[in-house]
């Protein structure tokens, strides 16, 4: 399951979105390179996760354009997205609470997975054979994030720190080429935040995809990110190295009364 | 022609005030109330045994008509706030899914179904002609007053409505909650109370439409399905939208009225399917055209 | 005995009508409010093969259940993709549409008058047989890859997508399928009563499934055929009111959508039982 990717090129450009009248996204652009990690950081209310909406389909933008690898994702749907390779997770976790963890996970692999109806309805050796290969597949990611042994146990029945966990065993589990974590670190205590630290860094050297995410704790941005991009309403404010970034007076600026 | 198009109007603005009532509870709640059915038989029924307790033999004619449209009209406000406290504010603690709701309408509308049909057993009653069969000639053809005064009444209704909606401190709770109940609340607006104006509001509507379908088609328990093309036109006009709801309610009646002479009311509900859903498919966000998005 | 054998056949033909609203309601989180239609198109497709073309008993079954499915494609595709709300409002239309055309051909259907005269090709036995089969496709798709990602896009469709799956398709599919076991449903019926009418495939009797699946507990297939049978055998027995019999499913939903809102079994399901220890012995492997 540890394919060593090169790709993973992710360039948006001129990317805009207006929700009546409201510029939630105005002629945005960002790229990241492939293995690249890159964050996107701003004031509250400045569009990042309707930045994300766009790449993964679920609006669909005004203007701009989004490439992975070349190939464009435009007027894409949000399922088609995901199958070409792009993974995400939510601010709000969003699991599915009428599946088990272990379930959770395999959802990702279903809609791939190698049988038909009639295979379904009658349970027959090719369904067997692939559910089993499913489940083998998603324990090892379970165990890639730490959640082993916990295959049965309801999604919501988890502390909060897991429930992250399992967001992202998920998002892996569809094999993407890029990876976008929505607030990956909020309501995690200090411990958990340097523990996910550890583990998105142990699961980016493993399979080197490209991760974008939005963060407000500057302690995931500068440890985690090689590249940062500022948005503050809906426009690009500033881009660059995440040392350069912090010290540039304009993003100081955006962020006053902003705790970080 | 005009003759029919008119006869089509009257029974889209009935079938507006069933719709403007569901739409109500739809814009504020975001589910199909379907136990607005449930209030309009009810009330129908109440319309009835007030005329037949209190009213016969003192009033007649026009007054009649507007007593037993009032009685309807508070028996109506009075029971959605009932069936608001039984069936929904237990969910709204929950936060419980939509799909709660739903079945909790469903079950409450067939609930009063069949406590009507236990006392009424099923017997038809109707109402007494409260109009003389006189017709009004106007523009060459006539027109009977049952479907001039319907018009009207179903007008006034909405106008009030409309106002208190767009004018009165109340209307605004109401669109503020229907827009987001967390942020009514901050503002200091108890959503407890909004809501349960709403649901009088809905259920008042429904007790006028009540009476009008009772005064069309005579008494009986399931009169209250008749719901469902409150629910149509809604469809057609947008899901929560109340001008939506209006309009789409006024085009189904015009054109039910129009395949009735055309195919014949047999196959009438055939037709309106098949046309309803061309309409899904050509404009699925009806005619209003709000799309209530998910939020990501 | 004659009575009690009719109550058993009739609680199994509505326990196959229950596991197709199962799959519409439970596993996709759609309201059909016109599942019965399906059984109507079954039952009087099936039952005019035999009346009027001779057509044999399982063949006819196979067209009557493939004509339901057909008519839930017809239905299902344009409103898989629209709001939740639509596929009851469609459904309704639908179950509607289906009565009144029945009603109308009064010399193919014998009209509001029913169809009489089908031949008795249904038996208890076949019931349920039948009951066991379905139930077995059922539970068999509940637990595929199928059942877990219409289980993923009844909680939440926008993460469902997000995961790659294609949740108009997988609504469609399930739809499908559960209008083939409504529609056979329909078939066992038409067979065994002998006589059909249009006013039996009300949309009440598709609000009555729904009932019994929510009472069941909405994520379990063995509480809803449970409660199926409880909900329609019990009250026949205890020989209420019909509208009494109503009147108390309804206090009987209420009380517990307000107090134990995941219906008696939740998302139990009887399979458990033997299912741990298979989950035990894979997590060794």
């Amino acid at each position: 399951m540890s394919t060593t990717t090169t790709r993973g090129l992710l360039e948006v450009s001129g990317l805009s979105k207006a929700f009546g009248g409201v510029h939630a996204v105005d002629d945005f652009s960002f790229a990241a390179k492939p293995g690249e990690i890159v964050g996107i950081i701003g004031p509250n209310g400045a569009g990042k996760t309707t930045v994300f909406n766009l790449v993964t389909g679920v609006y669909a933008a005004d203007r701009g354009s989004v490439l992975l690898d070349g190939v464009s994702l435009c007027g894409r749907r949000q399922d088609q997205i995901a199958r070409e390779g792009i993974g995400r997770t939510f601010q709000n976790i969003r699991l599915f609470k009428g599946l088990n963890v272990l379930e959770n996970v395999m959802t990702a692999s279903d809609p791939t997975a190698p049988y038909g109806f009639f295979s379904a309805i009658l349970s027959l050796p090719a369904k067997r054979g692939s559910d089993r290969q499913e489940a083998k597949k998603g324990r090892e990611y379970l165990s890639l994030v730490g959640l082993s042994g916990l295959e049965d146990a309801r999604p919501e029945s988890l502390p909060y720190g897991m429930q992250r966990k399992l967001e992202l065993a998920r998002a892996l589990a569809i094999g993407p080429k890029v990876i976008l974590l929505d607030e990956p670190a909020a309501g995690l205590n200090p411990s958990e935040v340097r523990e996910f630290i550890d583990l998105v860094q142990r699961l980016h050297e493993r399979f080197n995809f490209t991760i974008v995410f939005i963060e407000h704790r500057m302690e995931v941005v500068m440890n985690l990110s090689h590249k940062l991009f500022v948005l503050s309403f809906g426009k690009l404010l500033a881009s660059g190295e995440p040392l350069e970034v912090r010290h540039n007076p304009e993003v100081i600026e955006a962020y006053i009364g902003e705790e970080d | 022609m005009l003759q029919n198009i008119f006869f089509g109007l009257s029974l889209g603005a009935v079938y507006s005030l069933v719709a403007v009532g569901f739409a109500l509870v739809f814009n504020i709640l975001k589910f199909s109330n379907f136990s607005h059915g449930g209030v309009m038989s009810f009330t129908a029924y109440a319309g009835y045994l007030a005329y037949i307790m209190l009213f016969d033999g003192h009033i007649s004619g026009s007054w009649m008509f507007l007593a037993i449209v009032t009685t309807a009209a508070v028996v109506g406000a009075l029971t959605a706030i009932v069936i608001e406290r039984v069936g929904f504010r237990r969910l709204r603690r929950n936060n419980a899914p939509v799909i709660y709701y739903f079945i909790s309408s469903i079950t409450l509308g067939i609930l009063l179904e069949n406590i009507i049909t236990i006392f009424a057993s099923s017997n038809f009653y109707s109402y007494p002609l409260f109009f003389s069969s006189n017709n009004i000639a106007l523009f060459g053809t006539t027109f009977s007053v049952a479907d001039v005064v319907t018009l009207l009444v179903s007008s006034g209704a909405l106008i009030i409505l409309l106002l208190v909606l767009y004018r009165s401190k109340l209307g605004l709770g109401v669109r503020t909650v229907s827009f987001d109940v967390n942020t009514a609340s901050l503002m200091g607006i108890d959503p407890d109370l909004v809501v349960m104006a709403t649901f009088a509001m809905s259920g008042a509507l429904g007790g006028i439409s009540g009476v009008f379908l009772g005064m069309n088609y005579s008494l009986y328990p399931q009169l209250g399905q008749l719901v469902v093309k409150g629910f149509v036109a809604s469809v057609i006009g947008g899901l929560g939208s109340i001008t939506g709801a209006v309009i789409g309610a006024l085009l189904l009646g015009i054109v039910e009225v129009a395949l009735i002479g055309v195919v014949g009311s047999g196959w009438m509900p055939a037709c309106v399917f098949v046309i309803m859903l061309v309409f899904l498919l050509v404009r699925p966000r009806g005619i209003a055209g709000v799309i209530v998005q998910e939020k990501a | 005995m004659d009575y009690i054998y009719s109550i058993l056949t009739l609680t199994g033909i509505t326990m196959i009508g229950v596991m197709g609203t199962y799959m519409v309601t439970g596993l996709t989180g759609q309201f059909s409010f016109g599942q019965a239609a399906f059984m109507a198109v079954g039952g009087y497709v099936s039952a005019m093969l035999a009346l009027k073309y001779g057509v044999p008993f399982a063949l006819a079954a196979l067209i009557g259940s493939a004509a339901a499915a057909l008519s839930g494609l017809l239905v299902g595709m344009p409103t898989v993709r629209l709001r939740r709300d639509y596929i009851s409002l469609v459904t309704f239309g639908f179950g509607e549409a289906i009565i009144s055309v029945l009603n109308n051909s009064a010399q193919l259907t014998g009209g509001a008058e029913g169809l009489v005269g089908i031949p008795k090709r249904v038996d208890l036995p076949l019931v349920m047989a039948s009951v066991v089969v379905c139930l077995f496709l059922v539970a068999c798709y509940k637990n595929s890859k199928y059942g877990r990602q219409c289980l993923a896009l009844r909680t939440d469709e926008l993460a469902a997508r997000s995961m790659g799956i294609d949740v108009n398709r997988l609504k469609l599919v399930t739809f499908l399928f559960a209008s083939a076991i409504t529609g056979y449903a329909g078939v066992l019926y038409a067979f065994y009563a002998q006589y059909l009418e249009p006013g039996y495939f009300n949309w009440t009797v598709s609000a009555e499934w729904l009932i019994i699946v929510f009472v069941g507990g909405i994520n379990s297939l063995t509480g809803a055929m449970v409660s199926a049978v409880i909900l329609t055998s019990l009250p026949e027995f205890l020989r209420f009111a019909s509208a009494w019999r109503i009147i108390i499913y309804c206090i009987i939903v209420l009380l517990i959508i307000n107090f134990r809102p995941n219906g008696i079994f939740g998302d139990w399901e009887i399979s458990r039982l033997w299912k741990k220890k298979t989950t035990v012995k894979g997590g060794q492997a």
